[in-house]
Protein backbone atom coordinates (compact mmCIF):
# COMPACT_ATOMS: atom_id res chain seq x y z
CA UNK A 1 0.00 0.00 0.00
CA UNK A 2 2.46 2.50 -1.42
CA UNK A 3 4.83 2.40 1.88
CA UNK A 4 1.91 3.18 4.05
CA UNK A 5 0.99 1.21 7.05
CA UNK A 6 -2.04 -1.22 6.37
CA UNK A 7 -5.39 0.58 7.15
CA UNK A 8 -6.75 -0.05 10.05
CA UNK A 9 -10.52 0.44 11.70
CA UNK A 10 -8.65 2.89 14.80
CA UNK A 11 -7.48 5.08 11.30
CA UNK A 12 -11.35 5.45 9.85
CA UNK A 13 -12.61 6.34 13.83
CA UNK A 14 -9.82 8.95 14.06
CA UNK A 15 -10.59 10.29 10.86
CA UNK A 16 -14.65 10.15 12.11
CA UNK A 17 -13.68 11.96 15.07
CA UNK A 18 -12.07 14.73 13.38
CA UNK A 19 -14.67 14.97 10.87
CA UNK A 20 -17.67 15.19 13.90
CA UNK A 21 -14.93 17.27 16.26
CA UNK A 22 -15.43 14.69 18.93
CA UNK A 23 -13.35 12.26 21.06
CA UNK A 24 -12.56 8.89 19.08
CA UNK A 25 -14.52 6.93 21.82
CA UNK A 26 -18.02 8.37 20.42
CA UNK A 27 -17.77 7.79 17.52
CA UNK A 28 -21.05 5.66 16.62
CA UNK A 29 -20.28 2.73 15.03
CA UNK A 30 -23.31 3.43 11.96
CA UNK A 31 -22.19 6.05 9.19
CA UNK A 32 -24.20 7.63 6.73
CA UNK A 33 -23.76 8.59 3.20
CA UNK A 34 -21.69 12.09 4.45
CA UNK A 35 -19.41 9.79 7.15
CA UNK A 36 -18.41 8.01 3.89
CA UNK A 37 -17.63 10.36 1.47
CA UNK A 38 -15.12 11.71 4.16
CA UNK A 39 -13.39 8.33 4.52
CA UNK A 40 -13.49 7.95 1.32
CA UNK A 41 -12.27 11.30 0.90
CA UNK A 42 -8.88 11.18 3.33
CA UNK A 43 -8.06 7.29 2.40
CA UNK A 44 -7.81 8.34 -0.80
CA UNK A 45 -5.08 11.67 0.41
CA UNK A 46 -3.31 9.00 2.66
CA UNK A 47 -2.82 6.64 -0.19
CA UNK A 48 -2.56 8.86 -2.86
CA UNK A 49 -4.74 6.90 -4.97
CA UNK A 50 -8.23 7.05 -6.19
CA UNK A 51 -10.64 4.11 -4.78
CA UNK A 52 -12.31 2.78 -7.17
CA UNK A 53 -15.54 1.72 -5.73
CA UNK A 54 -19.23 0.87 -7.56
CA UNK A 55 -22.26 2.31 -6.41
CA UNK A 56 -23.27 -1.44 -5.06
CA UNK A 57 -20.17 -1.65 -2.72
CA UNK A 58 -20.65 1.92 -1.39
CA UNK A 59 -24.51 1.06 -0.69
CA UNK A 60 -23.21 -2.08 0.82
CA UNK A 61 -22.00 -0.06 3.38
CA UNK A 62 -23.68 0.42 7.00
CA UNK A 63 -20.81 0.58 9.57
CA UNK A 64 -16.73 1.33 10.01
CA UNK A 65 -16.09 -2.42 10.26
CA UNK A 66 -18.24 -2.65 6.59
CA UNK A 67 -16.16 0.41 5.03
CA UNK A 68 -12.90 -1.09 6.14
CA UNK A 69 -13.48 -4.47 4.44
CA UNK A 70 -14.41 -2.65 1.17
CA UNK A 71 -11.51 -0.31 1.68
CA UNK A 72 -9.18 -3.00 2.16
CA UNK A 73 -10.52 -4.65 -1.03
CA UNK A 74 -10.28 -1.72 -2.87
CA UNK A 75 -6.45 -0.95 -1.80
CA UNK A 76 -4.77 -4.14 -2.51
CA UNK A 77 -6.37 -4.14 -5.69
CA UNK A 78 -3.72 -3.39 -9.05
CA UNK A 79 -3.52 0.71 -8.43
CA UNK A 80 -3.38 1.12 -12.28
CA UNK A 81 -6.60 -1.21 -12.58
CA UNK B 1 -37.11 33.84 -17.64
CA UNK B 2 -34.69 30.42 -17.38
CA UNK B 3 -34.77 30.10 -21.06
CA UNK B 4 -33.65 33.74 -22.67
CA UNK B 5 -30.47 33.70 -23.72
CA UNK B 6 -27.99 32.67 -26.68
CA UNK B 7 -28.19 29.52 -28.01
CA UNK B 8 -24.81 28.92 -27.79
CA UNK B 9 -24.26 29.98 -24.22
CA UNK B 10 -23.10 26.59 -21.88
CA UNK B 11 -25.18 26.07 -19.15
CA UNK B 12 -23.72 23.00 -17.33
CA UNK B 13 -20.55 21.24 -17.76
CA UNK B 14 -20.98 17.37 -16.77
CA UNK B 15 -18.58 17.98 -17.90
CA UNK B 16 -19.76 17.95 -21.86
CA UNK B 17 -21.14 21.20 -21.91
CA UNK B 18 -24.75 21.54 -22.18
CA UNK B 19 -25.79 24.93 -24.59
CA UNK B 20 -28.83 26.28 -24.36
CA UNK B 21 -30.25 24.91 -27.36
CA UNK B 22 -29.76 21.65 -26.21
CA UNK B 23 -31.29 22.19 -23.48
CA UNK B 24 -34.19 23.72 -24.94
CA UNK B 25 -34.50 20.61 -27.06
CA UNK B 26 -34.18 18.00 -24.73
CA UNK B 27 -37.05 20.25 -22.38
CA UNK B 28 -39.39 20.03 -25.28
CA UNK B 29 -38.57 16.20 -25.96
CA UNK B 30 -39.43 15.68 -22.30
CA UNK B 31 -42.38 18.22 -22.48
CA UNK B 32 -43.75 15.74 -25.24
CA UNK B 33 -42.95 12.42 -22.73
CA UNK B 34 -44.78 13.99 -20.00
CA UNK B 35 -48.17 15.25 -21.74
CA UNK B 36 -48.21 11.56 -23.17
CA UNK B 37 -48.11 10.20 -20.22
CA UNK B 38 -51.27 12.62 -18.73
CA UNK B 39 -49.69 15.76 -17.78
CA UNK B 40 -52.48 18.43 -18.15
CA UNK B 41 -51.79 22.23 -17.52
CA UNK B 42 -52.79 23.04 -13.62
CA UNK B 43 -51.94 18.95 -12.61
CA UNK B 44 -48.56 17.67 -10.75
CA UNK B 45 -45.23 15.77 -11.62
CA UNK B 46 -43.93 14.07 -9.17
CA UNK B 47 -40.11 13.98 -9.79
CA UNK B 48 -38.14 11.23 -7.90
CA UNK B 49 -34.56 11.90 -9.46
CA UNK B 50 -31.32 11.86 -7.88
CA UNK B 51 -29.42 15.63 -9.49
CA UNK B 52 -29.09 14.70 -12.42
CA UNK B 53 -29.96 16.21 -16.96
CA UNK B 54 -33.37 14.36 -16.24
CA UNK B 55 -33.91 16.06 -13.22
CA UNK B 56 -33.29 19.55 -14.39
CA UNK B 57 -34.83 18.83 -18.02
CA UNK B 58 -38.21 16.99 -16.68
CA UNK B 59 -38.25 20.07 -14.22
CA UNK B 60 -38.62 22.82 -16.66
CA UNK B 61 -40.38 20.56 -18.95
CA UNK B 62 -43.01 20.16 -16.43
CA UNK B 63 -43.05 24.24 -16.02
CA UNK B 64 -43.46 24.61 -19.83
CA UNK B 65 -46.52 22.27 -19.77
CA UNK B 66 -48.66 24.24 -17.13
CA UNK B 67 -47.73 21.79 -14.41
CA UNK B 68 -46.33 21.69 -10.46
CA UNK B 69 -43.46 20.15 -9.61
CA UNK B 70 -43.40 17.91 -6.83
CA UNK B 71 -39.38 17.76 -6.04
CA UNK B 72 -38.85 14.15 -4.05
CA UNK B 73 -35.30 13.25 -2.76
CA UNK B 74 -34.00 10.22 -4.30
CA UNK B 75 -33.18 9.15 -1.07
CA UNK B 76 -36.42 8.47 0.24
CA UNK B 77 -37.43 5.01 1.26
CA UNK B 78 -40.77 4.09 -1.45
CA UNK B 79 -42.01 4.10 2.40
CA UNK B 80 -41.80 7.73 2.50
CA UNK B 81 -42.50 8.31 -1.49
CA UNK B 82 -46.10 6.31 -1.08
CA UNK B 83 -47.60 8.45 1.62
CA UNK B 84 -46.26 11.72 -0.62
CA UNK B 85 -48.06 10.94 -3.34
CA UNK B 86 -51.00 9.66 -1.93
CA UNK B 87 -51.22 13.02 -0.46
CA UNK B 88 -50.00 15.20 -3.84
CA UNK B 89 -52.35 12.90 -6.40
CA UNK B 90 -49.44 14.10 -9.51
CA UNK B 91 -50.42 12.72 -12.37
CA UNK B 92 -47.09 11.82 -13.51
CA UNK B 93 -44.21 10.06 -11.54
CA UNK B 94 -40.57 10.45 -13.31
CA UNK B 95 -38.02 8.24 -11.67
CA UNK B 96 -35.23 6.45 -12.52
CA UNK B 97 -35.04 3.14 -14.47
CA UNK B 98 -30.82 2.46 -14.41
CA UNK B 99 -28.65 5.16 -13.44
CA UNK B 100 -24.98 5.06 -13.49
CA UNK B 101 -21.60 6.94 -13.66
CA UNK B 102 -19.65 5.40 -10.52
CA UNK B 103 -20.11 6.04 -6.95
CA UNK B 104 -20.47 9.22 -4.38
CA UNK B 105 -21.17 11.38 -7.93
CA UNK B 106 -22.96 14.52 -7.58
CA UNK B 107 -24.23 14.47 -10.51
CA UNK B 108 -25.39 11.32 -12.08
CA UNK B 109 -26.72 9.72 -15.57
CA UNK B 110 -30.05 8.83 -15.51
CA UNK B 111 -32.49 7.02 -17.87
CA UNK B 112 -35.99 8.07 -16.56
CA UNK B 113 -39.38 6.01 -16.89
CA UNK B 114 -42.11 8.25 -16.93
CA UNK B 115 -45.50 6.65 -15.21
CA UNK B 116 -48.95 7.91 -15.38
CA UNK B 117 -49.74 8.30 -11.48
CA UNK B 118 -53.42 9.76 -10.88
CA UNK B 119 -55.67 11.69 -12.84
CA UNK B 120 -56.56 14.67 -10.44
CA UNK B 121 -55.36 18.21 -10.83
CA UNK B 122 -52.61 19.56 -8.44
CA UNK B 123 -53.42 20.17 -4.81
CA UNK B 124 -52.07 23.59 -4.63
CA UNK B 125 -51.43 26.34 -7.46
CA UNK B 126 -47.80 26.19 -6.10
CA UNK B 127 -45.18 25.85 -9.05
CA UNK B 128 -42.85 23.67 -6.66
CA UNK B 129 -43.90 21.07 -3.91
CA UNK B 130 -41.21 20.34 -1.57
CA UNK B 131 -41.17 17.95 1.61
CA UNK B 132 -39.64 19.16 4.83
CA UNK B 133 -39.19 17.14 7.59
CA UNK B 134 -42.36 17.33 9.58
CA UNK B 135 -42.55 18.26 13.69
CA UNK B 136 -45.93 16.14 13.88
CA UNK B 137 -44.30 12.55 11.72
CA UNK B 138 -45.33 13.39 8.58
CA UNK B 139 -43.32 15.36 6.42
CA UNK B 140 -44.47 19.17 6.02
CA UNK B 141 -45.66 20.03 2.73
CA UNK B 142 -44.47 23.17 1.38
CA UNK B 143 -45.15 25.13 -1.64
CA UNK B 144 -43.47 27.96 -3.86
CA UNK B 145 -45.28 29.80 -6.21
CA UNK B 146 -43.66 31.17 -9.48
CA UNK B 147 -44.56 34.54 -8.79
CA UNK B 148 -42.13 33.55 -5.51
CA UNK B 149 -39.37 31.79 -6.87
CA UNK B 150 -38.75 34.77 -9.50
CA UNK B 151 -38.78 37.24 -6.38
CA UNK B 152 -35.80 35.20 -5.27
CA UNK B 153 -34.03 34.66 -8.26
CA UNK B 154 -34.38 38.75 -8.31
CA UNK B 155 -33.51 39.19 -4.86
CA UNK B 156 -29.78 36.32 -5.69
CA UNK B 157 -29.28 38.98 -8.62
CA UNK B 158 -28.97 42.16 -5.95
CA UNK B 159 -26.98 40.17 -3.66
CA UNK B 160 -23.19 41.28 -3.72
CA UNK B 161 -21.01 38.42 -3.94
CA UNK B 162 -23.24 36.22 -6.01
CA UNK B 163 -21.63 34.41 -9.05
CA UNK B 164 -21.73 36.74 -12.36
CA UNK B 165 -22.63 36.00 -15.59
CA UNK B 166 -20.06 34.52 -17.50
CA UNK B 167 -18.64 33.04 -14.24
CA UNK B 168 -19.23 29.54 -12.91
CA UNK B 169 -20.96 27.90 -9.91
CA UNK B 170 -19.01 24.47 -8.88
CA UNK B 171 -22.50 23.03 -7.36
CA UNK B 172 -22.45 20.57 -4.77
CA UNK B 173 -26.21 20.71 -2.90
CA UNK B 174 -28.96 18.79 -4.06
CA UNK B 175 -30.78 20.67 -6.98
CA UNK B 176 -33.93 19.42 -5.52
CA UNK B 177 -33.56 21.58 -2.32
CA UNK B 178 -33.63 24.78 -2.04
CA UNK B 179 -30.24 26.32 -2.01
CA UNK B 180 -29.25 24.19 -5.07
CA UNK B 181 -32.47 24.37 -7.19
CA UNK B 182 -32.61 28.37 -6.85
CA UNK B 183 -28.96 29.56 -5.49
CA UNK B 184 -27.47 27.28 -8.38
CA UNK B 185 -30.43 25.89 -10.88
CA UNK B 186 -32.51 28.60 -11.34
CA UNK B 187 -29.95 31.68 -10.65
CA UNK B 188 -27.74 29.89 -12.78
CA UNK B 189 -30.05 29.64 -15.77
CA UNK B 190 -31.41 33.14 -15.62
CA UNK B 191 -28.21 35.03 -15.11
CA UNK B 192 -26.15 33.22 -17.56
CA UNK B 193 -24.07 31.52 -15.29
CA UNK B 194 -22.43 27.86 -15.58
CA UNK B 195 -23.10 25.33 -13.48
CA UNK B 196 -20.48 22.86 -12.93
CA UNK B 197 -21.66 20.11 -10.42
CA UNK B 198 -17.45 18.49 -10.04
CA UNK B 199 -17.35 14.50 -11.06
CA UNK B 200 -17.55 13.08 -8.20
CA UNK B 201 -18.39 14.38 -3.76
CA UNK B 202 -14.00 14.71 -3.00
CA UNK B 203 -11.97 17.71 -2.68
CA UNK B 204 -10.08 16.93 -5.39
CA UNK B 205 -12.59 16.99 -7.54
CA UNK B 206 -14.15 19.98 -6.38
CA UNK B 207 -10.64 21.88 -6.49
CA UNK B 208 -10.66 20.12 -10.49
CA UNK B 209 -13.49 21.58 -11.45
CA UNK B 210 -12.45 25.12 -10.35
CA UNK B 211 -9.30 24.56 -12.46
CA UNK B 212 -11.09 23.16 -15.30
CA UNK B 213 -11.78 26.81 -16.90
CA UNK B 214 -10.32 29.90 -16.69
CA UNK B 215 -13.67 31.80 -15.49
CA UNK B 216 -14.03 32.87 -12.03
CA UNK B 217 -15.69 30.28 -9.48
CA UNK B 218 -17.74 30.07 -6.97
CA UNK B 219 -18.32 27.05 -5.10
CA UNK B 220 -21.39 26.51 -3.64
CA UNK B 221 -22.04 24.14 -0.76
CA UNK B 222 -22.99 23.24 2.63
CA UNK B 223 -20.05 23.35 5.61
CA UNK B 224 -19.61 19.73 5.50
CA UNK B 225 -17.97 20.51 1.65
CA UNK B 226 -16.01 23.14 3.64
CA UNK B 227 -14.33 20.10 5.25
CA UNK B 228 -13.49 18.64 2.10
CA UNK B 229 -12.49 21.02 0.44
CA UNK B 230 -10.04 22.43 3.19
CA UNK B 231 -8.61 19.00 3.95
CA UNK B 232 -7.21 19.00 0.11
CA UNK B 233 -3.80 20.42 -0.65
CA UNK B 234 -4.01 21.92 -4.27
CA UNK B 235 -1.75 20.98 -6.67
CA UNK B 236 -0.93 24.43 -7.74
CA UNK B 237 -2.28 28.11 -7.70
CA UNK B 238 -6.24 28.38 -7.93
CA UNK B 239 -6.63 32.46 -9.34
CA UNK B 240 -10.12 30.88 -10.77
CA UNK B 241 -11.34 30.45 -7.27
CA UNK B 242 -13.38 33.40 -5.95
CA UNK B 243 -15.45 32.41 -3.01
CA UNK B 244 -17.26 29.14 -1.10
CA UNK B 245 -20.30 30.00 -0.23
CA UNK B 246 -21.96 27.36 2.20
CA UNK B 247 -26.29 26.80 3.85
CA UNK B 248 -27.75 24.92 5.58
CA UNK B 249 -26.20 25.39 9.38
CA UNK B 250 -23.87 27.59 11.09
CA UNK B 251 -20.08 27.27 10.33
CA UNK B 252 -17.93 26.74 13.49
CA UNK B 253 -15.41 29.49 13.11
CA UNK B 254 -12.29 27.39 13.78
CA UNK B 255 -13.60 25.45 9.93
CA UNK B 256 -14.05 28.62 8.47
CA UNK B 257 -10.29 29.98 9.77
CA UNK B 258 -8.67 26.57 8.29
CA UNK B 259 -10.57 27.27 5.14
CA UNK B 260 -9.58 30.93 4.66
CA UNK B 261 -5.99 29.83 5.52
CA UNK B 262 -5.42 27.42 3.26
CA UNK B 263 -6.95 29.39 0.13
CA UNK B 264 -7.15 33.03 0.82
CA UNK B 265 -10.86 33.69 -0.60
CA UNK B 266 -13.63 34.66 0.96
CA UNK B 267 -16.04 32.27 3.08
CA UNK B 268 -19.75 33.35 2.41
CA UNK B 269 -22.51 32.14 4.59
CA UNK B 270 -26.19 32.16 3.82
CA UNK B 271 -29.50 31.81 5.69
CA UNK B 272 -32.51 30.38 4.10
CA UNK B 273 -35.34 27.96 4.50
CA UNK B 274 -37.21 25.99 1.98
CA UNK B 275 -40.47 28.22 2.82
CA UNK B 276 -39.00 31.14 1.61
CA UNK B 277 -35.99 30.42 -0.02
CA UNK B 278 -32.53 33.01 0.57
CA UNK B 279 -33.51 35.31 3.97
CA UNK B 280 -30.19 37.06 4.35
CA UNK B 281 -26.09 36.69 3.72
CA UNK B 282 -22.88 37.28 4.56
CA UNK B 283 -21.18 36.14 1.05
CA UNK B 284 -17.63 38.70 1.97
CA UNK B 285 -17.46 36.45 5.32
CA UNK B 286 -17.13 40.16 7.21
CA UNK B 287 -19.56 39.37 10.13
CA UNK B 288 -19.91 35.68 10.97
CA UNK B 289 -21.93 34.43 12.16
CA UNK B 290 -24.19 37.44 11.40
CA UNK B 291 -25.88 37.93 8.19
CA UNK B 292 -27.41 40.56 6.27
CA UNK B 293 -31.34 40.38 5.28
CA UNK B 294 -31.23 39.88 1.59
CA UNK B 295 -32.75 43.00 -0.43
CA UNK B 296 -36.72 42.61 -0.42
CA UNK B 297 -36.81 40.45 2.88
CA UNK B 298 -37.68 41.45 6.52
CA UNK B 299 -36.55 39.93 9.65
CA UNK B 300 -37.70 40.65 12.82
CA UNK B 301 -37.14 39.10 16.33
CA UNK B 302 -40.46 38.41 18.46
CA UNK B 303 -39.36 36.64 21.49
CA UNK B 304 -36.47 35.13 20.99
CA UNK B 305 -37.91 33.71 17.71
CA UNK B 306 -36.31 35.01 13.98
CA UNK B 307 -39.72 35.91 12.14
CA UNK B 308 -39.45 36.70 8.23
CA UNK B 309 -41.88 38.26 6.09
CA UNK B 310 -43.79 35.63 3.50
CA UNK B 311 -46.84 36.93 1.84
CA UNK B 312 -49.00 34.25 2.05
CA UNK B 313 -48.52 30.73 3.90
CA UNK B 314 -46.08 28.55 2.17
CA UNK B 315 -47.76 25.23 3.62
CA UNK B 316 -50.30 23.17 1.86
CA UNK B 317 -53.13 22.06 3.94
CA UNK B 318 -54.35 23.46 7.19
CA UNK B 319 -51.93 26.47 7.98
CA UNK B 320 -50.78 26.29 11.53
CA UNK B 321 -50.87 29.70 12.80
CA UNK B 322 -47.65 28.94 15.05
CA UNK B 323 -45.65 28.30 11.74
CA UNK B 324 -47.33 31.16 9.52
CA UNK B 325 -49.45 34.20 10.69
CA UNK B 326 -50.29 37.77 9.13
CA UNK B 327 -47.14 37.60 6.13
CA UNK B 328 -44.58 36.23 8.87
CA UNK B 329 -43.19 32.89 8.93
CA UNK B 330 -42.31 31.78 12.32
CA UNK B 331 -39.31 30.48 11.77
CA UNK B 332 -38.45 28.54 14.92
CA UNK B 333 -34.76 29.93 14.59
CA UNK B 334 -33.78 31.48 17.84
CA UNK B 335 -31.86 34.49 17.24
CA UNK B 336 -31.77 38.35 17.24
CA UNK B 337 -31.94 41.41 15.18
CA UNK B 338 -29.00 44.49 15.84
CA UNK B 339 -31.63 47.39 16.01
CA UNK B 340 -28.56 49.52 14.56
CA UNK B 341 -27.11 47.35 11.59
CA UNK B 342 -30.14 45.10 10.84
CA UNK B 343 -27.69 42.36 10.75
CA UNK B 344 -28.82 39.11 12.12
CA UNK B 345 -28.00 36.75 13.91
CA UNK B 346 -28.97 32.79 14.32
CA UNK B 347 -28.82 30.84 17.25
CA UNK B 348 -30.43 27.49 17.18
CA UNK B 349 -33.20 26.08 16.57
CA UNK B 350 -36.02 26.17 19.10
CA UNK B 351 -37.88 22.58 17.93
CA UNK B 352 -36.76 19.55 17.58
CA UNK B 353 -35.42 19.53 14.24
CA UNK B 354 -31.63 18.92 13.24
CA UNK B 355 -29.33 19.54 10.65
CA UNK B 356 -27.42 16.59 9.28
CA UNK B 357 -25.17 17.44 6.47
CA UNK B 358 -27.33 20.52 5.60
CA UNK B 359 -30.51 18.51 5.22
CA UNK B 360 -33.27 19.11 7.81
CA UNK B 361 -34.66 16.21 9.90
CA UNK B 362 -37.22 16.96 12.57
CA UNK B 363 -36.68 14.33 15.51
CA UNK B 364 -39.85 14.25 15.96
CA UNK B 365 -40.43 12.45 12.55
CA UNK B 366 -37.83 10.06 13.58
CA UNK B 367 -38.53 9.39 17.03
CA UNK B 368 -42.41 8.46 15.74
CA UNK B 369 -41.65 6.41 13.17
CA UNK B 370 -39.14 4.57 15.79
CA UNK B 371 -42.16 3.88 18.01
CA UNK B 372 -44.58 2.91 15.26
CA UNK B 373 -42.49 -0.14 14.48
CA UNK B 374 -43.72 -3.75 15.83
CA UNK B 375 -41.85 -4.78 18.41
CA UNK B 376 -40.95 -1.20 19.84
CA UNK B 377 -42.41 -0.60 23.08
CA UNK B 378 -41.73 3.18 23.63
CA UNK B 379 -38.54 5.08 22.16
CA UNK B 380 -36.32 8.69 22.57
CA UNK B 381 -34.51 10.19 20.27
CA UNK B 382 -32.49 12.94 20.86
CA UNK B 383 -29.74 14.70 19.34
CA UNK B 384 -26.03 13.17 20.99
CA UNK B 385 -23.14 14.53 18.30
CA UNK B 386 -25.53 12.85 15.92
CA UNK B 387 -29.13 11.54 15.67
CA UNK B 388 -29.72 8.62 19.13
CA UNK B 389 -32.28 6.22 19.37
CA UNK B 390 -33.16 4.97 23.09
CA UNK B 391 -35.71 2.24 22.16
CA UNK B 392 -37.70 -0.10 24.73
CA UNK B 393 -38.71 -3.34 22.81
CA UNK B 394 -41.86 -4.94 23.68
CA UNK B 395 -40.30 -8.68 22.76
CA UNK B 396 -37.50 -9.98 21.41
CA UNK B 397 -35.59 -7.49 19.12
CA UNK B 398 -32.34 -7.32 17.60
CA UNK B 399 -30.31 -3.72 16.58
CA UNK B 400 -30.06 -5.28 13.49
CA UNK B 401 -34.06 -6.19 13.34
CA UNK B 402 -34.68 -2.88 14.07
CA UNK B 403 -32.41 -1.51 11.47
CA UNK B 404 -33.48 -3.40 8.94
CA UNK B 405 -37.04 -2.08 9.53
CA UNK B 406 -36.20 1.67 9.44
CA UNK B 407 -34.07 1.24 6.57
CA UNK B 408 -37.33 0.38 4.86
CA UNK B 409 -39.22 3.77 6.18
CA UNK B 410 -36.52 6.52 6.91
CA UNK B 411 -34.08 8.07 4.26
CA UNK B 412 -31.09 7.70 4.90
CA UNK B 413 -29.80 10.79 6.75
CA UNK B 414 -32.66 10.96 9.10
CA UNK B 415 -31.66 7.55 10.60
CA UNK B 416 -30.39 7.13 14.02
CA UNK B 417 -26.08 6.72 14.13
CA UNK B 418 -26.77 5.23 17.18
CA UNK B 419 -29.13 2.65 18.59
CA UNK B 420 -29.09 1.71 22.46
CA UNK B 421 -32.16 -1.35 23.64
CA UNK B 422 -32.96 -0.46 26.83
CA UNK B 423 -35.58 -3.09 29.11
CA UNK B 424 -36.95 -0.25 30.61
CA UNK B 425 -36.70 3.71 29.47
CA UNK B 426 -36.24 6.11 31.72
CA UNK B 427 -39.00 7.77 33.20
CA UNK B 428 -40.51 10.75 35.22
CA UNK B 429 -42.08 9.95 38.20
CA UNK B 430 -45.89 11.18 36.68
CA UNK B 431 -44.48 8.39 33.96
CA UNK B 432 -43.29 10.85 31.24
CA UNK B 433 -40.46 9.48 29.22
CA UNK B 434 -37.15 11.64 30.01
CA UNK B 435 -35.35 12.98 26.61
CA UNK B 436 -32.27 14.30 28.37
CA UNK B 437 -29.27 13.64 26.76
CA UNK B 438 -27.44 12.58 30.33
CA UNK B 439 -30.10 10.56 31.76
CA UNK B 440 -30.14 8.08 28.45
CA UNK B 441 -26.50 8.12 28.45
CA UNK B 442 -26.36 6.68 32.24
CA UNK B 443 -29.52 4.69 31.56
CA UNK B 444 -27.79 3.12 28.90
CA UNK B 445 -24.61 2.58 30.72
CA UNK B 446 -24.29 -0.77 31.53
Amino acid sequence: MAGQPDLGRADLVTMLAELHARPAAEVPDRIGSMELAWLVHLVEQRYDRQLDLTDDQLAGIRTVDDALVVFRTSLTAPADG
Amino acid sequence: MLFAGRSSDVCLSLPDPVDRATLRRLVTAAQERLTAAGLRSGGAVALRLPPSLAYVVNLLATWRAGGQAILLDHRLTDHEVDRALERLTPQVVVAPVRTGGGALRVFVDVTEGVTPYADRPAVSGHAVIQLSSGSTGPSKVIGRTAADLVAEVHRYTRIDGVALPGERIVLLPSMVHVLGLVGGLLYGLHAGVELVPPQRLSGDAVLAAIAAADSPATVLGVPFHIGLVTATRPDGPLPQFRRMTTGGELVPAAVARAFTDRFGVPLGNMYGMTEVGVIGTDLHGRHRPSITPAPGIEVREVGGELHVSCPASPYVGLTDPTRWSAGWLHTRDAGTVDPDTGLVTVRGRLDSQVSVGGMKVDLTEVETTVAELTGVAAAVVVWDNGITAYVQPDGPLSEEALDTLLAERLAGYKRPRTLHLLDQLPRTTTGKLVRSVDALRTAATP
